[in-house]
């Protein structure tokens, strides 16, 4: 059981105010990812939840209960680093049972549970091997091990992939959500990687400049971003913004040509609006407007076409294999079921009703 | 990856230049301390004859008969144990708490406290003498082994402090922030994860106390002055005389002096090797 309710966190470096009041409530067993740029304070956040920094202002509360003033170890948590952090002087078996053995458990059971984790991750033949003798990968696998053995109420995970080659990143990827769905304890991961964040989580908390910007399931976030951040943050490749005005029931972009609307939007302080389209949600269409290619990739599964729409650079992707040159006109379609308005100033999202 | 070895190719001087230049070096180095060997097992008169004779016609040990037996140096030699032994333990004891504090923690005042440790070390040993004399002799510590495990620890510490520090800063935090979140408390952290890492620097900073003190002369001199508490660099001085000296027992003195400084070093080399941290962190 572990539930955590992080309520209005703050944070401060001397004057200077790294949190400005943070609030996620994670249910018991859920994968909550922290998302966001470098330097965003996902990391700060982390470790105050693992009581290595000072919670400067606010509360919070692991299993409802308030941890501010507790030291690390009495809130029945386990750390995973980015750079592993593995104990150099010890075995990979030593490493692992460390905690129980300043718990003073008793040898049998400390074995018992090693035995268990490196099971579980097939770290079996690697137990009497020092960190040095082990690749990147089993180095990470070593990390998560040393976490799983305690059993706690939450895993901190800070970005524990970004030190491993592309291909490593996507298997332990897929090898840490599925000891989340065997385990089902509450974790918190943080990364700066939105595909990693998206493929893992149940829910996405997106960070930006030490505020949260939107918490949701990764399809609620992809579907409907609050804002223009979140629009551009999540997805790849991401989603084109087009920045024009309103006009009766259509956008005007840049250079006046006209794109319809499904829906005008109930209120706008501005008639200046930014329109997101995501790549995918072009289509081609004899009819629809014209767009001058500017470079054409194929990956063999879909085409990434980058081209001149309305004055703005934007990128599509279609499924089909399409021949067209850079040089060369298409006449593409926004699909009007898919496209998001933005506040031209704010730049919260603009709604239906 | 810290585990392949990385083969550089070789480049400039052909291998039997560096091997005649290496063993040149190992010979100038070397020998002073044959020549000492040497000198200890011959008889008075081969000593002074000129041109110096390389192997003597006549191996004797009664130089170091004289010296273990007819001389006061095997009681300086306890006293010489006594005492490096004692400021040793209690400079590296104190340089590994002061250490850590100024290698992890933040506190008001760091730096200057920090420059202060070293001015100590700055001062010449002519003008803190006097000091240090009055001192002792007002804490009664005059000829005593602690007044001399005292002072030698004085002048070792801020050195060891500072070797320490940079030992200490040099080992990753989040290995220190694994272990507190694994439940050990800063105590716990230091003895069984930053120590432990730092063997190497520890032995160092072992081996530079030990060897300071065992050949310190000068305050030895004044405030040691009898021989229940004289050290071996000050037998080594009183045989000779206004009239003449006993080259060959001074000799054989100072094979005495100079066997545990080698012991020393040869059974602290391998620790001295660094790499401690290897695949602590990163893949
Ligand atoms: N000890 C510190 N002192 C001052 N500023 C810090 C400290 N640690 C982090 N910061 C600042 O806090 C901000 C957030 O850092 P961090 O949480 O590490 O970001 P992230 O993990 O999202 O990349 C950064 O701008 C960083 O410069
Ligand atoms: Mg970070």
């Amino acid at each position: 059981m572990g539930s955590v309710s992080i309520r209005d966190v703050r944070k401060s470096y001397g004057s200077m105010e790294i949190l400005h009041g943070v609030s996620i409530d994670i249910a018991d067993g859920e994968f909550v990812v922290l998302v966001g740029p470098s330097g965003c304070g996902k990391s700060t956040l982390l470790r105050m939840l693992a009581g290595l920094e000072e919670i400067t202002g606010g509360e919070i509360a692991i299993d409802d209960k308030v941890v501010n003033a507790l030291h690390p170890k009495e809130r029945d948590i386990a750390m995973v680093f980015q750079s592993y952090a593995l104990y150099p002087h010890m075995t990979v078996a030593q490493n692992m049972g460390f905690s129980l053995k300043l718990g003073r458990a008793p040898k049998e059971e400390i074995g018992r549970r090693v035995a268990k984790a490196a099971d579980m991750l097939s770290l079996t033949p690697y137990l009497d091997r020092y960190p040095r003798q082990l690749s990147g990968g089993q180095r990470q696998r070593v990390a998560m091990g040393r976490a799983m053995v305690r059993d706690p109420k939450v895993f901190l995970f800070d970005e524990p992939l970004s030190n491993l080659d592309a291909k490593l990143r996507v298997q332990m990827r897929s090898e840490i959500k599925q000891n989340h769905q065997r385990l089902k304890t509450t974790t918190v991961y943080v990364t700066h990687d939105q595909i990693e964040a998206m493929t893992m989580a149940d829910r996405i908390v997106v960070m930006h400049d030490g505020v949260v910007e939107q918490i949701g399931t990764p399809l609620e976030l992809y579907d409907f971003p609050r804002n223009l951040f979140v629009a551009a943050f999540i997805g790849s490749p991401s989603m084109n913004i087009l920045s024009g005005k309103l006009s009766g029931n259509s956008f005007i972009t840049a250079d006046s040509s006209a794109i319809n609307l499904p829906f005008i939007p109930a209120s706008t302080n501005d008639e200046t609006v930014s329109l997101g389209i995501r790549p995918e949600h072009f289509a081609l269409d004899p009819n629809g407007m014209a767009a001058e290619v500017i470079t054409v990739e194929p990956t063999g599964s879909e085409t990434q076409v980058a081209m001149l729409l309305g004055g703005h650079e934007v990128v599509a992707v279609f499924r089909e294999r399409i021949t067209t040159r850079p040089g060369e006109c298409l006449t593409v379609k926004l699909d009007p079921e898919r496209i998001h308005l933005f506040d031209g100033q704010s730049g919260l999202r603009l709604g239906q009703d | 990856m810290s585990d392949t070895t990385l083969k550089l190719k070789r480049t400039g001087m052909p291998m039997p230049l560096v091997i005649v230049g290496s063993a040149l070096l190992v010979l100038v180095c070397l020998f002073p301390f044959w020549w000492m060997g040497l000198s200890s097992i011959k008889t008075l008169r081969e000593l002074y004859t000129i041109p110096p004779i390389w192997w003597p016609s006549l191996p004797t040990l009664d130089n170091y008969r004289t010296v273990l037996f007819e001389s006061n140096i095997p009681r300086y030699f306890l006293n010489s144990v006594v005492i490096s032994v004692g400021s040793t333990a209690l400079a590296l004891i104190l340089a590994i708490f002061a250490s850590y504090g100024f290698a992890r923690f933040d506190f008001k005042g760091k730096p200057a406290l920090q420059s202060f440790v070293l001015i100590g070390q700055l001062l010449p040993t002519a003008a803190i003498i006097v000091p240090l004399f009055i001192t002792l002799r007002v804490l009664g510590l005059v000829n005593s082994y602690w007044g001399l495990i005292l002072v030698y620890m004085i002048i070792t510490l801020p050195l060891s402090v500072w070797m320490l520090t940079s030992y200490f800063r040099a080992i990753p935090v989040e290995l220190e922030e694994a272990a507190i979140i694994d439940g050990a408390s800063r105590i716990g952290v230091l003895f069984r994860i930053t120590l432990p890492l730092s063997v190497p620097g520890l032995v160092s900073v072992l081996v530079y106390a030990f060897v300071t003190t065992w050949n310190e002369f000068i305050f030895a001199l004044c405030f040691a002055t009898d021989s229940s508490v004289k050290t071996l660099p000050i037998g080594l001085a009183e045989f000779s005389t206004e009239f003449n000296t006993d080259w060959g027992a001074v000799m054989a003195a100072s094979m005495v002096m100079t066997l545990p400084i080698a012991i020393l070093f040869l059974s602290m080399q391998r620790l001295f090797v660094g790499g401690m941290t290897a695949g602590a962190t990163k893949g």
